[in-house]
């Protein structure tokens, strides 16, 4: 059937070009029936030949009258099926018999989507929603869920740490946000984790999710689809799915092992050069330098060994299924002191009821998960330590390493003193659960169509992090630290009820059906965060294991509690799968918030229109289904921290008392507040189309949409007397994201059920213009209408940052200086534009700063090519980004000879102060600022399959970030989301081998 | 790949419905009560725990002294930590903000008495009276009132007999509240003075205004005044009664006599804050801050100003520092440290170190004569000169070591690098010689007493009765000479200047008056009366639409 398929779309290309002869006409008649056991006859499929066409009766009969004769091909599709053409001849007065058995096909508008409580066919899909299948998902050593579907949805924007499991942000259609978090709301089996919710000692608070046990990854990236999540889907949902089981028990095993090594890391003068430069610019410092060559770096890093296993039972009876899931990983870091360890489990288990009128559903999942850290201090004295220094010393009799002379704070520290001397891990165990019970009450005919769900989860984690600095190593000693002990133990519990009734009229209601989903969602949440911090410690004979005698101790608790209590409604109104229409509205009370403003409503509505379905498209061949969609809708952003509305007392210390009748009294304060503070609230309109051309060769969609984000968190001046402090945080900004995406998968090549060739890709690509509209109209405008963004520190100076929040720019724009160049194309020391260009000046804040660039990309592409050829499997993919600038923190910090001289020992330089000479560090040039685009080859995957005792087994090899082209000089252009790159964890390349094995 | 299955697809079942049935109505009543039970809760609210709030902060019978604590802070530290950290205002330096440093610098720098050397951006336009709106200092003045005045509001609001009587306080922590309400009020009117001063038609913002509502409305200065003197005719008698110094119930804290001293000094100006004079009230104020009998001039005049000046029976009302327990880099410890410079020696005035700033102009050094104790402390050494030439140099011009953390018998401070010295809002050397001021404008009273009671000052600093005022010469100007004399630096010059139309204008020029900071000519020109008050911020223009410039600016 395969091979027809392919022939017919061979022929279907050269259709056009066949020769129509005689004017005499015939009659086309058959039957289209389904390709399988059952060869059911297939209703209201389309079948046309030329300009005739005709829809199955229900017995799937179709007749073709008045069609020319000739010889042509003759044509059936609908939707969920593969179309199918096959030629005809036909004489004049004759009747041609042409019959069709169907093929289905899990094609995107006929798969099912889940959507917020509920599943749709992606065909009546009003929104903007996005589902990814464990089919798709990436392959290699993955540790987070998120890494699963990086480079397949176009909007989406997934940012990693570089770290072994490391933290993973996304960003679905830009950043909407400055004061509260920007990531998506992650829902597993329809548990909402929260914005910021997950605690986690570890990497990433999705990590307790082993990626072997999702089963699909749907983000919501319009209004339309996110609003039912109300307060929590400013930044997009993604709704996680995890594997249940299905027909006979089967029993699944996957290991691999995987090998990764260091891409890159700072470019540092080596030995002779350190030695040159401080010879010509330090002199004095010249009777220092060992007679070492010490490469920093090559003793920090290594090959990072690790292993994935990962085992599941599964299996349905006549009415239940079941999974079980077990899974090991552990993966070692490309620096040392880094790994990750996590044992899952998972268990989904589905029961039927009463003839299937109750639906019992159990999923859980829970992790262990054991992270270790690089102690902090280990990558930047790596890039800072002279390489003419000698690593031991023998002399040094606490640690035995070697560190420049004197005890001085500026001098750099001995990487791998620190690495041996420290320690830094975390243990988190974490469990997501719930329980839906799911009732049909079909069998009463007055309820027929209505179904009632109730479900409860929970989301409980408990997390240990706990660092250790001995008191002997130069860092601590140096500032008087004198060894250090932290940690912090975090609980957190979340409970969920949701309740929902969903009613589908058994008649239509008008022209067409309704669709109807209403509820309540409570969900409340405790938590508590012990911390110890000690330093001065007085012995390091525990380790990390007590709290040894020290001279500074302090303990603190905090104890969260929050509630969200929901109602929702959902609206769904479908004329003949032609005219679609949706609304819902969700209201939200929150206990972020005061009186007054604990309630939130945040509404949606869109409209789809299947216009291939319409008469006057049918004619149009080269479209199988085409809809086109717009939406509207309010959505809210709450995550930031709790209380925020409510006056706090700040206690003072013991420096700050007052004399009240004989004796010091500690003085407190209330703090200023907006008590009518408020959800920051997103409007998004969205105009899009899904398609499917060619036969259905060529599926996707392409979105415009525009964001626009009011009431922003701005701590800002208040009108004097009206508040507690001059200052007070309050809903003031507002921000803009707006773009398109497009996404489109390709059937390139259909193997014939032989096993030839196939070839399936998929492209994405978004474009995304995020803009900052105002953030404090209490500043006058021009130039000082700006914040400088705490959250852009970077190394070098005290309290420097490098961007901005400047209305009319992105947010994070870079702010720096105009580096004026010589004619030799050498950056001209401390020469800059003067505002408005032409003239130069040194550089000044607030003066010739100006804001350019910022660290999103403009341009996201994705593609992902999968071929078969036979037994053999062959997959990459490859992602570029464009427009993302990098502020290369480690040559502006470390990029000038001053270092030398500086502090009391010489710090390595950046080498690119070999092409510079600067003198002086220039932190606000704008050289720094590098355009960070680039083309990486994300994975490439091998496979073979074997037929394994009539199961199967698949051995596969995996390179994950094959290679990266940039024109970035630092460690790696995605430096994380906020485009610093100083010292950061530099990317590995990873090879993996592994089988995956089913009986 | 072959024996992928469709999804979910249900078997056929054989029907047995009346057990469904029955089965249907369990699950719909289970449904439908955990349904109830849920949608019985609609109400989100979360109290926090680990955070103080209104809720619990309160629950502490200790918190109400614990806020006030932080209401007469707020003249003593500029922030929460020592040292000015954690400030109570944002978007200026925690030092620089100090409340008593402001308003000390807005009250001297401008006048005749002293001069400031520091460059750091606007403040050496304060010395020549060349600010604008956009001044940083003048601008935190304005925001130093209102965090008090915010602090007062909401201690009130907290403290209304509806809220402690909801926490169920005892009868008698609602006795000691009660007083607390009456210091804290007198606070408020405290700050509404210097704000209706300095700044003349500002919002008045009581405890009835909600936090966060509308931007408040300006009222006029008649208004402020009105209100600040009502309040405190209000409370004076819910004060308590200073005992004799050093008295541990009141130290540091607002009594009956202090309101006194206030509404003198209120009446006294009245005629510039209202345009109708009151010197009847201010000098009846005045006696019975005298005729209370609770304070003593200080025999010896500069122990007024020493680390232990907290056991001077002059102070009818100070500001309490602290060397270890009340840091701050303004108040005292400001006027100490920079006051002292280039071959000054720290240690001779208890203090770490010199911050070479503050300097007296030639106008102030000329009201003394010899033989005055009031202008011994004037250091006169021969590397410096008495004329003003460049604003920032130190030796230009004489600096005044009269505040001092040395005690009265010698010793130093607690902690040389903060002072224990009080800052001496009140004392009564000045209710004697606003007695006297009244009495020569007409205020009533005997002109015998008055003239006394400037003699009694004069005899303290030239410890005899020799020098006593001669005859005919009590007049006006007189006592403004005496004023400069007696209360030298202690914050009150541009206020009397003020009052005596002398302060802008060209009717009395002194050095810098008028002059351009930056610039080296010390010649004073005569200035423009707008600059009598000063701006409101430019910035709070833009927050408050309310708000209407002061003229001329």
């Amino acid at each position: 059937m395969r091979l027809g398929r392919f022939i017919a779309a061979a022929l279907l290309l050269i259709g056009g070009g066949a020769t129509l002869s005689a004017q005499a006409v015939g009659t086309i008649r058959g039957h289209v029936v389904t390709n399988d056991a059952t060869h059911a006859p297939l209703a209201g499929v389309t079948v046309s030949a030329g300009t005739h066409r005709a829809i199955t009766l229900a017995d799937g009969s179709y007749q073709l009258t008045g069609v020319a004769a000739g010889s042509d091909s003759v044509r059936a599709r609908i939707i969920g099926y593969a179309p199918q053409a096959k030629p005809y001849t036909l004489q004049g007065n004759d009747t041609a018999q042409v019959d069709f058995a169907l093929e289905a096909q899990a094609i995107t508008l006929a798969e099912v989507v889940s959507i917020g409580y509920g599943t749709q066919k992606a065909g009546d899909l009003t929104s903007s929603t996005k589902q990814i299948t464990d089919s798709s998902f990436n392959p290699g050593a993955v540790v987070s869920p998120q890494s699963l579907i990086e480079d397949k949805v176009s909007g989406v924007q997934v940012v990693d740490n570089n770290q072994p499991g490391g933290g993973l942000s996304i960003r679905v259609r830009g950043t909407a946000s400055v004061n509260a978090s920007s990531e998506p709301l992650y829902v597993v089996d329809g548990v909402p984790i929260g914005n910021g919710g997950g605690i986690s000692a570890g990497s990433d608070p999705l990590n307790f999710l082993n990626p072997d046990d999702v089963e699909s990854i749907t983000i919501l990236k319009d209004a339309a689809s996110a609003a039912i999540y109300g307060t929590n889907a400013s930044n997009g949902v993604v709704l996680i799915t995890t594997k249940s089981g299905q027909g006979r028990a089967r029993v699944e095993y996957g290991g691999s092992f995987s090998s990764a090594s260091v891409t890159r890391l700072p470019s540092m003068l080596d030995a002779a050069q350190f030695r040159a430069a401080v010879t010509q610019y330090a002199p004095g410092a010249v009777s220092q330098l060992g007679s070492a060559n010490t490469n920093w770096f090559s003793l920090i890093d290594r090959t990072g060994m690790g292993q994935a296993h990962n085992a599941a039972l599964s299996g349905s009876g006549a009415s239940n299924n079941y999974r079980l899931s077990v899974g090991y990983l552990d993966q070692d870091g490309v620096i040392q002191g880094s790994s990750t360890q996590q044992i899952h489990v998972g268990v989904n288990y589905n029961q039927r009821l009463y003839n299937d009128r109750l639906d019992l559903k159990t999923s859980v999942q829970g992790a262990r998960s054991y992270d270790t850290y690089t102690p902090g201090g280990v990558l930047s004295n790596a890039a800072q330590m002279g390489p003419t220094q000698p690593v031991f010393d023998a002399t040094n009799v606490a640690t035995g390493y070697y560190n420049w002379p004197g005890n001085s704070l500026t001098s750099a520290d001995n990487p791998l003193e620190i690495l041996n001397n420290a320690t830094d891990h975390g243990t988190t165990y974490r469990s997501v659960g719930n329980l839906q019970a799911k009732y049909d009450f079909s069998n009463w005919e007055a309820l027929r169509g209505l179904t009632a769900t109730v479900s409860l989860g929970y989301d409980v984690t408990y997390a240990d992090r706990v660092s250790f600095y001995a008191n002997d190593i130069h860092q601590q000693t140096k500032n008087g630290s004198d060894g250090s002990f932290y940690e912090a133990q975090s609980q957190q519990g979340n409970t969920l009820l949701e309740t929902y009734l969903d009613y589908q009229p058994p008649s239509l209601l008008g022209p067409g059906a309704l669709d109807f989903t209403g509820g309540y969602s409570f969900s409340q949440s405790s938590a508590r965060y012990p911390t110890v911090s000690a330093t001065q410690i007085s012995t390091n004979a525990f380790g990390d294991a007590a709290i040894p005698q020290a001279g500074t101790l302090i303990t603190s608790v905090d104890v969260e509690d929050s509630k969200l209590i929901s109602f929702f409604g959902r609206v769904g109104y479908n004329i003949n799968d032609k005219y679609l229409a949706s609304a819902s509205v969700r209201r939200d009370g929150s206990s972020r918030f005061g009186p007054g403003n604990q309630w939130g409503t945040f509404p949606a509505a869109s409209v789809g229109w299947r216009i291939s379905q319409e008469p006057f498209m049918q004619s149009v061949g080269f479209i199988s289904d085409l809809k086109l969609r717009g939406s509207w809708g309010k959505t809210g952003n709450q995550a930031f921290p709790n209380y925020l509305f409510v006056s706090t007392y700040g206690a003072c210390n013991a420096t700050a008392e007052y004399p009240i009748g004989g004796q010091f009294v500690c003085a407190f304060r209330p703090s200023a507040v907006d008590p009518n503070l408020k959800w920051e609230s997103t409007a998004t309109w969205d105009v899009g189309a899904d398609y499917s051309i060619f036969g259905q060769r060529f599926t996707g969609s392409i979105d415009w949409y525009s964001k626009h984000t009011d009431d922003l968190l701005f701590t800002v001046p208040v009108a004097a007397g009206s508040n507690l402090s001059n200052y007070v945080l309050t809903n003031i900004g507002s921000v803009k994201n707006t773009g398109f995406d497009f996404d489109v998968t390709a059937h390139l090549l259909d193997a014939p059920p032989n096993g030839g060739l196939s070839w399936n890709t998929s492209f994405n690509v978004s474009h995304n213009t995020n803009t900052l509209l105002s953030i404090n109209p209490n500043i006058p405008g021009g130039a000082s209408n700006y914040i400088l963004d705490p959250t852009s520190g970077i190394a070098g100076g005290v309290g420097s940052t490098v961007e901005v929040l400047q209305p009319g720019q992105p947010v994070h724009s870079f702010f720096v200086c105009q580096q004026v160049y010589q004619s030799n194309g050498k950056p001209e020391e401390g020469v800059y534009l003067k505002p408005g260009g032409g003239d130069t000046a040194t550089c000044a804040r607030g003066y010739n700063t100006v804001a350019e660039h910022d660290p999103a990309p403009h341009w996201i592409f994705g593609f992902t090519s999968n071929m078969t050829f036979h037994r053999f499997d062959f997959s990459f993919t490859l992602r570029a980004w464009l427009g993302n600038y990098v502020y290369n923190n480690v040559a502006s910090n470390v990029g000038d000879y001053r270092e030398l001289t500086d502090g009391s020992s010489p710090y390595n330089l950046n080498s690119s102060v070999l092409k510079t000479g600067f003198q002086t560090q220039q932190l606000l040039s704008d050289y720094y600022v590098e355009n960070g685009s680039f083309l990486r080859m994300d994975n490439i995957s091998v496979g073979y399959t074997f037929p394994w005792q009539g199961e199967r087994l698949r051995l596969y090899a995996v390179v994950q970030n094959a290679f990266t082209i940039t024109g970035y000089s630092g460690v790696d252009p995605t430096a994380g989301l906020n485009g610093i790159d100083n010292n950061i964890y530099p990317r590995s390349r990873t090879f993996t081998g592994g089988l995956d094995v089913q009986f | 790949m072959s024996n992928s299955e469709t999804p979910l697809e249900k078997g056929t079942h054989r029907e047995r419905s009346g057990h469904m049935r029955n089965n249907g109505w369990k699950v719909l009543g289970i449904a439908t009560a955990l349904a109830l039970v849920g949608g019985a809760c609609t109400d989100p609210t979360v109290a926090p725990q680990s955070t103080l709030t209104t809720a619990n902060f309160f629950q502490d019978p200790n918190s109400y002294k614990e806020f006030l604590a932080k209401i007469y802070l707020g003249l003593a530290v500029g922030g929460q930590n020592g040292g000015d950290g954690s400030t109570d205002i944002q978007g200026i330096d925690g030092g620089f903000s100090q409340y008593l440093r402001l308003y000390w610098e807005l009250e001297e720098l401008p006048t005749d008495e002293a001069v400031i050397a520091w460059g750091d951006q606007t403040l050496p336009e304060i010395n020549t009276q060349g600010w604008n709106a956009s001044n940083t200092f003048v601008n935190a003045m304005y925001y130093r009132i209102y965090f008090q005045v915010g602090m007062v509001n909401e201690f009130l609001r907290q403290t209304s007999d509806a809220a402690l009587a909801s926490r169920g306080v005892s009868a008698s922590l609602k006795t000691t509240i009660q007083t607390y309400r009456a210091e804290a009020r007198f606070m408020r009117a405290l700050s509404y003075w210097h704000g209706l001063d300095l700044f003349g038609s500002i919002p008045l913002v009581t405890e009835n205004d909600a936090i966060g509502a509308a931007a408040p409305k300006q009222a006029t200065r008649t208004e402020l005044y009105n209100y600040v003197v009502s309040e405190l005719n209000a409370i004076r008698t819910q004060l308590p009664v200073a005992g004799p110094a050093p008295d541990a119930a009141t130290y540091g804290r607002a009594t009956q006599g202090a309101a006194d001293m206030l509404l003198a000094e209120l009446y006294l100006n009245a005629g510039v804050y209202t345009g109708t004079a009151d010197y009847a009230n201010a000098l009846t104020s005045a006696s019975n801050v005298i005729n209370s009998g609770l304070y003593q001039l200080n025999p010896v005049y500069k122990n007024n100003f020493t680390a232990d000046n907290n056991i001077s029976p002059e102070l009818i009302f100070a500001v309490a520092e602290d060397g270890q327990h009340t840091q701050t880099y303004g108040s005292t410890n400001f006027i100490i440290h920079a006051a002292c410079g280039n071959s000054m020696s720290a240690g001779n005035y208890g203090v770490d170190g010199c911050w070479y700033g503050l300097r007296m102009k030639p106008s102030a050094v000329d009201l003394y004569s010899a033989g005055d104790v009031r202008g011994a402390t004037i250091y006169k050494d021969t590397a410096w000169v008495e004329g003003v030439a460049s604003l920032s140099t130190f030796g230009d011009g004489y600096p005044n070591p009269k505040y001092t953390n040395k005690t009265s018998t010698g010793g130093t401070g607690s902690n040389p690098p903060f002072a224990d010295t009080d800052f001496p809002m009140f004392r009564l050397a000045e209710a004697y010689l606003i007695y006297a001021e009244a009495n020569i404008r007409g205020g009533g009273g005997s002109a015998a007493t008055a003239l006394g009671y400037v003699d009694s000052l004069r005899s303290r600093a030239y410890g005899d009765t020799l020098h006593g005022v001669p005859s005919g010469a009590f007049t006006v100007d007189t006592i403004l000479a005496e004023r400069g004399r007696e209360l030298m630096w202690e914050a009150h010059r541009r206020t009397d200047l003020v009052r005596y139309g002398l302060f802008t204008g060209g009717t009395y020029i002194w050095a810098w008056k008028g002059a351009n900071a930056y610039g080296s000519d010390s010649t004073g020109v005569a200035t423009n009366s707008h600059l009598d008050v000063y701006p409101l911020p430019a910035n709070e223009l833009i927050a408050n639409p309310n708000l209407k410039q002061n003229t001329g600016y």
